[in-house]
């Protein structure tokens, strides 16, 4: 079983934060629409991809984290000056990217159980 | 025999297509292949260099070739561009300078970011992707063997080698090996490493045996390397390097003849890059044992017009290949249609004929079809119409920069309509100049057709549509102002 630490954030700075505070670590990242109170993302995709991305996360290497972002209510997302779109670079939710790698696999791409192996099993 | 051919067509492999090399050859192959519902299997393995570098995913060109050649000639070009804002208005504090470490991690990010992209192309394209050193077992069994020396086998109805070359080392000078890194493509990449190294303002010496740019039109070579020498690269002609040696101080020196006045010479570097030509990388393919005939002089593998080896079920594209051009496009090219053939989809073979290609040196050069002196050979002096202009791109005149190497030559049958025989252009973005002019060669366009194309104005490249000054004529052919 993969030791890998889960990290649960909401917004751009919590993200940021959990980001500096995990230096030099192998950094594995989640982007996700927020959740309502039943748990139900306003974001169609991010539901469908959510339980395969899970689903493999026992891939992860050992010592790695795992952080599992909400990037705010729909408004916020579709405004493209918002953080996560103008510093991070992200195109789209979800995006499940290698943090500090070029890697990242973006809206359908997160379906494919074997390409998010691929992102947590290779350098 | 009948048998074996019927044996061949039924027996069950487990794979259809199995691809050696996961460079611009191979990848192609193996994704147009998959497209075309083949099973496919692509084995790629970088073998590591001298120094212990290696890379991802994606072959020469990706990782060690074109892609990093090019972002750096245009890191290079963007210090002459500060150089020139000035003049232009731009108020720049002074001095400029280059950090390689930023351009080397930037360049770098972007490498990575296409070796992921063709890992998940590959995946998304269901092609079986094996970090393995393929060779050959039979015809129809390849193994592969991984970094930490594990074993395995595949069978495949046919079989692609796209495994390209690795650069040479001088190993007959003493310390080529120890102290110098080397080049990936030549003949003109070292050229190209000059130029850019010079324009981030390294101090940069080429070393020359005899000629530059060999197979390339020479007056065009000459008027790249003359840009170089006046733009701030140091050439050292008929020099043979004869050792390298480290001095107590870290720095490297080189000891060269010079074969011309027989003198020796020496000097001190911090770095020697060796851009002695590539050899093909079939040493470990097992492919004599297999039956795949190599050219003894070139050690490439023999093919015909398609592809096919001496072995009907082998075939051979890229670098690897004896008698191909060594660039990407008509490797993924060759690639696609091979890939289509043998999922019966086509027969279309590929065209090696007018492949245009560009010298990203600092003064670039574009060209397609045939160099001057090859008309020549093939037509005869008095049956080649060549018309030239020496020409000035607007943006040199107000950043006050010599144009004198700024150059373009259409080489014409000398007779009937003139058709164009081969098309050169020296000056900025001679890739893009050159593009569009290869469409014309390909429908076999003439002279007199390329003087009725209306020019865009102002662009270097309205140029080509105007020349009319033949070599012949023995006229000025400097271009005057509009």
């Amino acid at each position: 079983m993969a030791q890998y630490e889960e990290v649960e954030v909401h917004g751009y700075e919590e993200f940021c934060k959990a980001v500096s505070e995990r230096k030099g670590k192998d950094i594995f990242a989640y982007f996700s629409g927020d959740k309502d109170e039943q748990g139900r993302s306003w974001c169609p995709d991010c539901v469908k991809a959510e339980p395969v991305v899970r689903g493999e996360m026992e891939h992860l290497p050992e010592g790695s984290v795992f952080i599992y972002c909400q990037v705010g209510d729909r408004p916020y997302w579709k405004d493209p000056n918002n953080e996560f779109k103008k510093t991070l670079k992200l195109t789209g939710v979800p995006t499940l990217l290698h943090y500090g790698t070029p890697q990242t696999l973006v809206e359908e791409r997160c379906f494919k159980a074997d390409l998010v192996r691929m992102m947590f099993t290779e350098d | 025999s009948l048998e074996q051919s019927i044996s061949h067509q039924t027996r069950k492999y487990d794979y259809d297509l199995v691809v050696i090399g996961g460079g611009s050859g191979g990848l192609a192959c193996s994704k147009e292949a998959a497209q075309l519902g083949q099973k496919v299997a692509v084995l790629d393995y970088v073998e590591a260099s001298v120094r212990g570098t290696t890379w991802g995913l994606g072959g020469t060109c990706v990782n060690v070739g074109c892609i990093p050649k090019k972002l750096m000639h245009q890191a290079a070009l963007l210090g002459t561009a500060v150089k020139d804002a000035k003049k232009y208005g731009w108020k720049i504090p002074e001095p400029v300078s280059h950090d390689w470490a930023t351009m080397s991690q930037a360049v770098q990010n972007h490498v990575k970011s296409l070796n992921w992209g063709h890992r998940v192309q590959l995946q998304d394209r269901k092609v079986k992707y094996l970090n393995m050193k393929g060779s050959l077992v039979d015809e129809h069994t390849i193994r592969g063997m991984n970094a930490k020396g594990k074993e395995m086998t595949v069978t495949a109805r046919n079989v692609v080698i796209a495994t390209g070359g690795r650069p040479k080392y001088p190993t007959h000078v003493p310390g080529a090996l120890e102290f110098g890194i080397s080049m990936m493509k030549w003949p003109h990449v070292g050229l190209e490493c000059a130029g850019f190294l010079t324009g981030i303002g390294l101090d940069t010496t080429v070393m020359v045996r005899s000629i530059a740019l060999r197979g390339f039109d020479q007056q065009m070579s000459r008027l790249v390397t003359d840009y170089m020498e006046a733009y701030g690269t140091r050439f050292s002609w008929d020099a043979v390097p004869k050792k390298v040696e480290k001095l107590p101080s870290g720095l490297l020196q080189v000891t060269w003849t010079d074969t011309q006045s027989k003198q020796e010479h020496q000097d001190a570097f911090n770095t020697v890059l060796w851009a002695v030509g590539r050899a093909p990388e079939t040493k470990t393919l097992n492919l004599k044992q297999v039956g795949v005939e190599l050219n003894e002089d070139t050690g490439k593998v023999i093919v015909a017009a398609d592809e096919r080896t001496s072995m009907s079920n082998i075939f051979a594209i890229g670098d690897i290949a004896q008698g191909r051009p060594e660039l990407t496009p008509t490797a993924i090219k060759a690639g696609k249609l091979l890939a289509r053939r043998l999922a019966g989809h086509s027969s279309q073979l590929m065209n090696y004929d007018n492949v245009p290609t560009t010298v990203f040196t600092p003064l670039e050069y574009g060209c397609v079809g045939l160099s001057e002196e090859e008309a020549e050979r093939r037509c005869g002096k008095e049956n080649v119409e060549v018309y030239h202009a020496f020409y000035k791109p607007l943006e040199f005149t107000v950043a006050e920069r010599d144009a004198g190497q700024c150059y373009i030559k259409v080489v014409c049958e000398g007779h009937g309509d003139q058709r164009v025989l081969g098309l050169h252009f020296t000056g900025p973005n001679a890739g893009e100049v050159t593009q569009g002019f290869a469409l014309g060669l390909q429908c076999g366009f003439t002279y007199a057709q390329l003087r009725d194309t209306v020019g865009i104005h102002p662009t270097c490249a309205e140029e080509l549509t105007k020349i009319n000054i033949t070599k012949r004529s023995g006229l000025d052919a400097t271009v005057t102002g509009c």
